[in-house]
């Protein structure tokens, strides 16, 4: 026996431990990396079972309570009715369709046999004919078709019942084939006639239960039940290859467009984290018009679209990925990209507060926005190209001459004819410029007459502030005034002492016309009921009442001169000094009395320079417009507004004013902080936007944002991201200079628009009011959406049709604060419908016009020439010209015709009204029907004159409708019967009683007692007091009121006796008066 | 990771796996509690032991100068009247009371089961005024509205929580019917030919109301026995509330006092 060879000392030991190790290491890796790939990474496969199961079950409840309620429904006697009447239809249709049936049968056997025989014989003929056709001609030929015709002739025997051996030529086969054709269609078209009343019945019977049955019927949740039981667990994808969008969200959010209503409750319970991915979209309507399919979900979510390894991945919450899930609070910045051209955007409120927030609080004095405010971008542009065409006409003339000279002094003709051509090519080139030239001052004048500034003209400071307030103010404008737009600049007290001696000198120094003092008490009725509270408010903290738009005006009497006050309220839009813009300076009397011209006064007419010709600034910049009131009833409200100051203000005089050391340290401060963008200041009026532009701020990736010294505080409070960044730059802008080394100058300018409540920081965020947090929240919301979008064009809403007229509407209606007045859309309530005043049923007749239906009720041109001068009178224009029972008035806000045109587009457009539109030719009326409808209004029961005015200022004190005089010019024919019909159909709650007409054998009929000329009368009576409105004239009109006063008399006289006469009747009155 | 190398794995996965996993739970269905779509029907009210509630409407405070109506716009409306007719919103009776005072149960009776009453409630315009000028009628209950006038009226209430219209009514035209689906104190009528005519509809949800008239009394009528909160409305003189305990059967007298 050999010896043992030596124990190797490694083989010799046993490695199985290790082994056994290893492989449980392995088997361990291996199923968890299995896991994994099953599992851990593929979360969605749990959430699609357990959606199918919960979806499944919820279906299963559904079913037979839907199925309890279409059976009610089917139990009802309407369904019975028509279920009865399916029957009856059937039975009666039952025995001809029975006669029908066997008679079709009878043809088809007869068809069966007919064509069992034709068929081979026709194959036989067919070959026939064709061997016969390729033979030569000959006599070959005449014998096969002999045979032909011979084979023809048959005969041909029918066996079976219907023909029990009848005997037919080819042809006969043919024809009698044809006939069982028609006969079998004629029967089939019977049939069909005989089924009609059947089916119609059913189809009556089945939108029955349509309409009356809520949601989904059950078979239709027996289909959804199916699915989801038969659901296959895998990824489900949207994907839009032009767009670059790969979405695999409804993988987990699986209910999301079921038409079903899935919530939390319904899906699992509040408790189930899976519940909150099931729901349904909280805005089916919206996600309608967005169908998933074509728009994907991360282009308004954004998010990770294409991660279903977990929820942060998908939603994009991670370090790698740039644009996570919008927070719920800012889901509507997702609307933007594609909608930054809507001033409002439906379904988005959020949003669309914010975008209106960006120009209401001024963000756009310093800060460019694509869309907004582009009058003194355009301005510039506008005057550049002015100067930059006169420069050419000069040098046309100028050449031009030249050539003349050199055409006098030419040695030959034929070069001074070549001379002279050459001059009146320059002649007429520069005649063409001159008139290009026109175009563009047109357009620079009707740019001025839009362009606004946020805050007042302070070249006006000296006639309207009392100089010791500035300071106060610039301080911290929140503390006068806590309501104010103006944001609180960080200011020391020399910064303020330089601003306030910059704007007190340069400011213009007049004297206003001295104005007498007038009626508080009037005052303030006018300023309660004239429209004033749709923008301002007064009051201070809880006692606050009106608009929000503008100014608070509690304290306007510690600040602003009497004088001023008075004109103002007379004219806002009045300056004292036009503004040559080509000068760059203000226009004097010495500048007009130098060309022989009176002083400047307030006129659109006459607003060139009297120096070089160009258009001059003529307005305030401001968007509150001239209600063309009395300076009586002005000098009234400034009164009033002056006795609602506080008693006990007291402010420390301010005597570096006029310390001309200030003046120039003053204009770099006021340079430097942005001034001009929201005010006029002398000497910068030409100032440009000093903050960053934001039409593309929420693009930009997180690291080139500037949190400062906060980024380790922010990632930590979790608060490192685009809406942490601006929900803490608008709460409070100076924080990011905490902590930086950085001198004045480089300080961050950007102002405090909101105030704290408490010193409490939580998170960074100061303690603001719920309504500041709102705001931020809002503004917040579409500076995030604000992005150079990835999507391609053809996604934006950009349309070209009437729904762009609706867009470029709505900016002019935030811009002018329309809705402070005016009702545009159902729900959104005008600032006066809310106001106190207006809740009494008599106050409730003084709000202004709603204007749901406005494009559809009058005239685009009407309504252009109302927009332009809502007195409809150059020389009355202390009223409404439509409205003048009215306390409340229709400002006139000197529109551009840009924005006139802009704005009559709209009203037409948001009612789907064609532009242009052409005026129908209505019947005139016959002399008999004139005199009907005389009668009509006239009559006792047709109130119309009770209500409407008629001119007659007796009368129109009772008056609460507009006269009919207008309506020819004013309003639409069809619109006008609408409205007499049913009134509260296009305006809720209107004055306008319904009811006035019913319908008697397809017309509309006056519902009370007619006048007896009417007996007979087969027309449509609603009809004919259109066309006879259509018609009415002053005389006409007249002759009505005398009418109506006499049967009114007679009426009285006739049925009460001589007591009537006790008082004076208002009719009796009118009839004087005529 | 490779296909079929997986597929490979998978096998022996699966034994291992069966240790390591549980089977799939079957999700359980959580049972929520089916609203019922129908409210509650109430306890029936027991007519053997309700009781009554009585009261009185004191003024204190200057009288009101009523203003005169000037109906001169429409002489049909002046001769109705043979002296200048009032305002009526602001009345005081002689007594001193008040009259038109819209006293309701707010509070209490909500579990009580209130069958809409058949019977309708009658306004009536008759001189350019209503008649009567302060109404009451229950949830759905019919408001029947006629008019002895030989003019058109309009009849325009003007709810906050129910549905606003405005019907014209032509002399010698049918009555209208009309019901409110939802309770409310109050609801202002208006008719715009007639500006100065106005009435006032509490509509309730139970027939427990009552409106106090020339001798500033009223009487409620039917209260099971409990806890409630009273009502008491005023166009002018605005809006009160007290409680009251009714026993079985039991009279209980509960005055208001407004002040001018």
């Amino acid at each position: 026996m050999p010896d043992a060879p030596e124990k190797d000392p490694i083989v010799g030991r046993s490695l199985a431990g290790y082994f056994v190790i290893a492989a449980f290491l392995l088997i361990f890796s291996l199923s968890w990396s299995l896991y994994d790939e099953f599992f851990g990474l593929r979360p969605w496969k749990g959430y699609e079972r357990r959606f199918a199961t919960l979806y499944a079950s919820l279906l299963k409840k559904e079913i037979p309570r839907q199925e309890k309620a279409e059976k009610a429904i089917e139990n009802s006697p309407d369904y019975q009715a028509l279920e009865k009447q399916v029957k009856d239809a059937h039975d009666a249709a039952a025995p001809q369709l029975t006669q029908i049936h066997e008679q079709t049968a009878a043809i088809d056997g007869k068809i069966a046999a007919v064509l069992g025989t034709l068929t081979n014989e026709r194959a036989r003929v067919g070959s026939m004919i064709y061997v016969a056709e390729h033979t030569p001609d000959g006599p070959g030929r005449t014998s096969l078709e002999h045979n032909l015709d011979m084979y023809k002739k048959g005969p041909f025997t029918l066996n079976g019942p219907s023909f029990a051996g009848k005997t037919f030529t080819f042809e006969e086969l043919e024809n009698e084939f044809a006939n069982l054709q028609t006969e079998k269609g004629k029967l089939q078209q019977q049939e069909g006639d005989i089924l009609k009343p059947q089916g119609e019945a059913a189809k009556k019977l089945r939108a029955y239960l349509h309409d009356h049955l809520n949601g989904l019927s059950a078979e239709q949740l027996r289909g959804l039940l199916n699915k989801a039981e038969t659901m296959a667990i895998e990824i489900k994808q949207i994907n839009i290859p032009d767009a670059g969008v790969v979405d695999r969200c409804e993988s987990c959010h699986l209910g999301i467009r079921e038409p079903v209503l899935l919530t939390r409750q319904n899906m699992g319970g509040d408790k189930d984290p899976m519940s909150a991915a099931f729901t349904s979209h909280p805005d089916m309507e919206l996600l309608q018009i967005h169908d998933p399919d074509k728009y994907g979900c991360t282009p308004c979510h954004n998010g990770n679209g294409m991660q279903v390894d977990s929820v942060a991945m998908g939603h994009g919450e991670y370090e790698h990925w740039l644009w996570p899930l919008y927070h719920k609070a800012n889901m509507q910045a997702g609307c933007q990209q594609c909608h930054a051209s809507d001033m409002v955007v439906d379904h988005a409120p959020e949003l669309t507060e914010g975008k209106r927030l960006l120009q209401w609080k001024g963000c756009i004095g310093c800060h460019r926005f694509q869309g907004y405010d582009s009058e003194p971008e355009d301005l510039v542009a506008n005057q550049q190209q002015i100067l930059q065409m006169e420069t050419e006409r000069a040098d046309d003339l100028r050449n031009a001459q030249r050539d003349i000279d050199a055409g006098d002094h030419a040695a030959d003709n034929a070069t001074a004819r070549q001379d002279y051509t050459d001059a009146d090519a320059l002649r007429v080139a520069s005649s063409k410029v001159s008139m290009q030239l026109d175009q563009l001052e047109v357009k620079a004048k009707y740019l001025m007459m839009g362009r606004k500034k946020v805050g007042p003209d302070l070249k006006e400071v000296r006639v309207k502030i009392r100089p010791e307030w500035i300071p106060v103010w610039l301080k911290n404008p929140h503390a006068w005034r806590p309501t104010t737009k103006m944001p609180r600049f960080r200011l020391d007290d020399d910064d303020i002492e330089d601003i306030s001696a910059y704007l007190w000198q340069t400011a213009i120094q007049t004297t206003l016309s001295h104005q007498a003092p007038g009626d508080p008490v009037k005052g303030k009725e006018s300023f309660e009921t004239r429209g004033c509270m749709g923008c301002h408010s007064v009051g201070e903290g809880a006692n606050q009442v009106g608009g929000w738009f503008a100014a608070n005006l509690t304290r306007v009497g510690e600040k602003d001169n009497y004088d001023f006050l008075v004109r103002w309220i007379h004219n806002p839009r009045e300056r004292t000094r036009p503004y040559c813009p080509f000068e760059k300076r203000d226009i004097t009397d010495e500048d007009y009395k130098k060309h022989g011209l009176p002083p400047y006064t307030f006129d659109l007419n006459h607003t060139k320079c009297p120096n070089d010709g160009h258009e001059m600034v003529v307005e305030q910049m401001t968007v509150m417009p001239n209600l063309r009131l009395s300076w009586d009833e002005a000098r009234d409200i400034a009164s009033y507004l002056e006795t609602l100051k506080r008693p006990d203000a007291t402010y420390a005089a301010a005597p570096f004013m006029n310390n001309p050391k200030l003046k120039e340290e003053g204009k770099k401060k006021i340079r430097f902080y942005g001034c001009a963008g929201c005010h006029e200041i002398e000497g910068m009026e030409d100032e440009g936007r000093i903050g960053t532009e934001l039409t593309a701020e929420g693009s930009k990736p997180l690291e080139q944002i500037d949190f400062a010294l906060y980024i380790r505080e922010a990632k930590n409070e979790d608060w490192y991201s685009h809406k942490g960044f601006f929900e803490h730059k608008l709460a409070k802008p100076e924080m990011y200079d905490k902590g930086m080394i950085k001198t004045e100058a480089e300080e961050l300018k950007m102002p405090d628009f909101f105030e704290p409540v408490s010193s409490k920081v939580t998170e960074g965020m100061p303690d603001l009011a719920p309504a500041d947090q709102k705001q931020i929240s809002e503004l917040t919301t579409f500076l995030m959406g604000s992005v150079t979008s990835e999507i391609p064009q053809r996604y934006w809403y950009l349309p070209a049709d009437q729904r762009r007229d609706v867009q470029d509407g709505w900016w002019l209606v935030k811009k002018y604060n329309c809705e402070g007045c005016h009702q545009f859309k159902v729900g959104q309530d005008s600032v006066l419908m809310d106001i106190p005043r207006y809740q009494t049923p008599e106050w409730k007749d003084q709000l202004p016009p709603k204007l749901l239906t406005e494009g559809a009720r009058v005239n685009p041109e009407w309504l252009a020439k109302f927009l332009s001068n809502p007195a409809m009178s150059d020389t009355d224009t202390d009223r409404d010209g439509v409205r003048p029972y009215l306390k409340v008035r229709m400002p006139t806000f000197y529109f551009s015709p840009i924005e006139v045109r802009k704005l009559v587009r709209f009203f037409q457009a948001m009612s789907s009204q064609p532009m242009p539109y052409i005026s129908p030719r209505l019947d005139p009326l016959t002399p008999k029907e004139l005199e009907m409808a005389r009668a009509l209004f006239t009559s006792r029961a047709a109130p119309c004159l009770k209500c409407h005015a008629t001119g007659d200022a007796t009368h129109d004190k009772f008056a609460t409708a507009p006269n009919f005089l207008l309506a020819p010019e004013r309003l639409k024919p069809d619109w006008t019967k609408h409205w007499i019909l049913d009134p509260a159909m296009i305006s809720p709650g209107t004055a306008m009683p319904s009811g006035l007409f019913k319908t008697q054998d397809g017309h509309n009929v006056f519902a009370g007692p007619t006048p007896p000329i009417f007996n007979g009368y087969t027309g449509d009576q609603a009809d004919l007091l259109v066309r006879y409105m259509f018609e009415i004239t002053p005389e006409e009109q007249r002759k009505l009121t005398g009418l109506s006063a006499n049967s009114m008399k007679q009426t009285t006289e006739k049925q009460e006796g001589p007591n009537a006469h006790a008082r004076p009747t208002l009719i009796g009155m009118l009839v004087k008066a005529h | 990771m490779n296909k079929k190398l997986m597929i490979g794995f998978s096998i022996i996965a699966t034994t291992i796996l069966m240790f390591g996993c549980s089977s799939e739970k079957a999700p359980e269905t959580t049972e929520q509690p089916a609203a019922t779509a129908t409210a509650p029907a109430g306890t029936p009210v027991d007519q053997a032991t309700v009781g009554t509630v009585t009261g009185k409407i004191t003024f204190t405070g200057a009288k009101p100068k009523l203003a005169v109506i000037h109906m001169d716009q429409d002489p049909v409306c002046v001769a109705k009247h043979k002296s200048p007719v009032h305002v009526e919103d602001g009345e005081v009776n002689e007594n001193g009371t008040l009259p038109n005072v819209f006293v309701y149960v707010k509070d209490g009776a909500d579990k009580y089961a209130w069958p809409t009453p058949t019977e309708a409630v009658t306004l009536d315009q008759n001189g350019c005024m209503y008649q009567p000028h302060v109404v009451g009628v229950q949830v759905d209950q019919t408001l029947h509205i006629v008019s002895s006038d030989a003019t058109t009226h309009n009849i325009h209430p003007q709810p906050k929580d129910n549905r606003e219209w405005n019907e014209s009514q032509a002399p010698g035209a049918p009555a209208l019917d009309k019901t409110f689906a939802r309770s409310e104190i109050m609801i202002p009528v208006k008719c715009n030919q007639h500006p100065w005519m106005r009435a006032y509809i509490g509509v309730t949800k139970n027939p427990l109301f009552a409106v106090s008239g020339s001798d500033g009394t009223f009487t409620i009528k039917g209260l099971p026995p409990g806890d409630y909160t009273l009502g008491a409305w005023s166009a002018t003189f605005g809006t009160q509330e007290q409680k009251v305990t009714v026993a079985p059967k039991e009279s209980k007298t509960v005055d208001f006092s407004f002040k001018g």
